[in-house]
């Protein structure tokens, strides 16, 4: 029996954990491959026009695979991981998007309803029980597979705290199981040594790390010699921080996480510049977007945003990124000058 | 010998040659139409620039910039491959060194560049749409029958406003439409048309930007003094068009080139004025290796291949070895 991942959406932010929660279940798993052409044609081709491009290539990983022969897709019904705050209606509803596109597919789709108060997501045991009905497991497998989901995630994200993008934070975390934390302090400095500007890129994890959607905005800059923050590399608290000031928040988790993250940026003198990677009609970043911009002038950082749809042409975005880099770079130049002088 | 340098700026409508001598004096300039043939036009304008010169005259660098400035920088051997944000504000801060904004509309670009102490400090560039740009501009005079260097004076004579909507080209034409058919001139409509058009523009890349004088206003559209005087009606202060407006982005390229040169010691990688005579051939096909099916972009010169790029795994790119000719 084989359960496919879509390599989409919130993959890009919790593989570690269900990979190894059904790995220790003993419950073999595929995964989509990396967004392709052929993957994002059939998504625009089996969803409504308007919607979101993560959202249509999500479909075109669940057709992959079925293509590919799975017995069942996981397709978690996000709703909260904040108390407070939701999910974008979006992913709230994707089964339900899912199952009235493919109605074929309802009887094997396994969705998890997803709500927490933390992201943290062995904290619910009670979204994970379909499991146990499903696939006769006892509640106590259920719960050292959790705590097993749970410590590799953990890993995973302490790697990201370290400022290893999450590409690199998977493998790493995935590759050395229950390693004890603390021994892979990340020699940041050896790897980034020449780099000579930082850049904030702001972005929902399933934008910025399928290169596909981003036009493979971050491989691009790195490839200009730049630096590389993003939001899943700040701790919660400093995040918070950011927030106190807020009179309430956005609503939306990782909305909320990416403004905190914006003000950090501002307020990080290793920070150059922010690009806030946006997709096209998202509603939650019209407003976390506007935010931004606007401190821009106050903290005298540059702001550009990137807005990507399944229409966005290479040519455009590599000139305005080079422009960006760029202007980074002498503004930096000049400065050191300055001080030298 | 005087120390030269070129720059060559490939936009969608226009090609522009220019060479430097070494204390940033524009020695030569062509504006060619690039009709689509980017590496016909380049190889045009290097025929002319060798019947200017003695035979012996030695290019010291070469800078490319423009939507073909990798294609074009491939094939004449550039040793500055520059974005256009660079290049024009590297020209305008050596003419205008106290510029504050720079106003760029081409062919189908346009750009707000804001500088602070010589340095760029934001910029904006159109990117979904190219309403209010020269290919635009040029439709509508061929449209209303008007010579496009007369285009922007006849809105000078104009003797009443009129208001046409500006957020899309499409649509503008079609108010225009109905404009004429209202009674208003031909003069006064394309005064209406040279407002609406820079409305849109300051309200799309000037948005949320704190835009201070001196303004530079560049690119092929400075040539319209029907845009100019809306420019200066809309943001109430004097315009400023430096001497070498359709040109900046090659002036800014061999700028950058002569400084590549001065700070590197290196000698230029330009295959000479001769390079017109080479047989460059570009080729795109579809990799099929896996499912991303990139576009690869092929550069022979004489049968040989030089340059391969456009693939995202980079097995096309580094399969070509680097070749001095």
């Amino acid at each position: 029996m084989k359960i496919g991942i879509p390599r989409a959406l919130l993959y890009h932010y919790y593989y570690p954990f269900w990979k190894t929660y059904f790995d220790s279940l003993g419950i073999e798993t595929v995964v989509s491959s990396p967004t392709n052409k052929w993957i994002m044609d059939k998504g625009i081709k089996y969803s409504v026009p308007e919607i979101c491009v993560p959202i249509k290539v999500y479909l075109g990983h669940v057709l992959e695979l079925i293509d590919r022969g799975v017995d069942y897709i996981f397709v978690p019904r996000f709703v909260s991981i904040q108390k407070g705050q939701f999910f974008c209606p979006k992913f709230m509803g994707l089964p339900d998007i899912i199952r009235h596109t493919f109605p074929e597919m309802e009887p094997v789709m396994l969705s998890p309803y997803v709500e927490s108060t933390t992201d943290d997501l062995a904290t619910s045991l009670k979204q994970y029980q379909i499991f146990e009905d499903k696939f006769g497991i006892t509640r106590s497998d259920n719960r050292k597979a959790l705590k097993k989901a749970e410590t590799v995630w953990k890993l995973f994200r302490e790697y990201s705290l370290n400022g290893y993008d999450i590409p690199e934070a998977t493998q790493k975390a995935m590759s050395e199981g229950c390693q004890t934390i603390g021994d892979y302090k990340r020699s940041l400095d050896d790897k980034y040594e020449y780099a000579e500007v930082t850049i904030g890129v702001l972005g929902y994890v399933y934008n910025i790390y399928d290169s596909v959607i981003s036009l493979d905005i971050v491989n691009r800059l790195k490839e200009m010699g730049v630096r590389i923050k993003t939001f899943e590399m700040i701790d919660d608290e400093t995040l918070k921080k950011q927030l106190a000031n807020m009179p309430k928040t956005l609503f939306w988790t990782f909305s909320d996480k990416l403004f905190a993250a914006g003000n950090h940026f501002y307020h990080d003198p290793d920070v150059d510049g922010i690009i806030h990677v946006t997709a096209f009609g998202c509603g939650p970043d019209s407003m976390l977007g506007k935010l931004l911009e606007l401190d821009s002038t106050k903290f005298e950082k540059p702001f550009m945003t990137v807005r990507i749809d399944e229409h966005s042409g290479e040519n455009h975005l590599q000139t305005r990124a080079e422009a960006f880099v760029d202007m980074l770079k002498r503004r930096k130049r000049k400065l050191k000058k300055g001080a030298l002088a | 010998m005087q120390e030269l340098f070129m720059g060559v700026d490939v936009g969608s409508v226009s090609t522009n040659i220019v060479v430097i001598d070494k204390d940033i004096n524009v020695v030569s300039s062509q504006y060619i139409r690039t009709n689509g043939q980017p590496l016909e036009t380049v190889k045009k304008g290097l025929k002319q620039l060798k019947s200017e010169f003695p035979d012996d005259t030695r290019i010291h660098g070469v800078g490319t910039t423009g939507s073909g400035r990798q294609l074009v920088g491939v094939m004449i051997g550039a040793d500055v491959i520059k974005n256009e944000i660079t290049a024009h504000a590297t020209a305008t801060i050596q003419f205008v060194p106290d510029v504050r904004t720079i106003f760029e509309i081409g062919g189908q670009d346009s750009k707000i560049i804001v500088v602070e102490d010589q340095m760029v400090v934001d910029f904006a560039m159109n990117t979904v749409c190219a309403a209010g740009t020269g290919s635009f501009l040029d439709h509508q005079a061929e449209r209303l029958g008007i010579p496009i260097d007369q285009f922007g004076g006849k809105a000078l004579s104009a003797d009443r406003d009129v208001r046409i909507a500006g957020r899309c080209t499409v649509f503008a034409e079609s108010d225009m439409i109905a404009k004429q058919q209202f009674g208003f001139s031909k003069a006064e409509i394309i005064k209406g048309l040279c407002e609406a058009l820079v409305r849109n523009y300051i309200n799309n890349l000037g948005r949320g930007k704190k835009l201070e004088p001196p303004y530079v206003f560049q690119g092929g559209v400075a040539a319209n003094e029907g845009i100019k005087a809306a420019f200066e009606k809309e943001i109430n202060h004097e315009v400023l068009i430096p001497e070498h407006f359709n040109i900046m982005g090659a002036v800014g390229a061999a700028i950058l080139a002569r400084d590549e040169i001065f700070v590197t010691g290196r000698k230029s990688k330009f295959r000479g004025l001769s390079a017109a005579d080479l047989e460059f051939t570009p080729r795109t096909f579809e990799c099929e290796d896996c499912p991303n099916h990139c576009e690869v972009i092929e550069v022979k010169v004489n049968d040989e291949v030089v340059a391969r790029w456009g693939d995202r795994c980079g097995k096309w790119t580094n399969s070509v070895q680097q070749l001095d000719l």
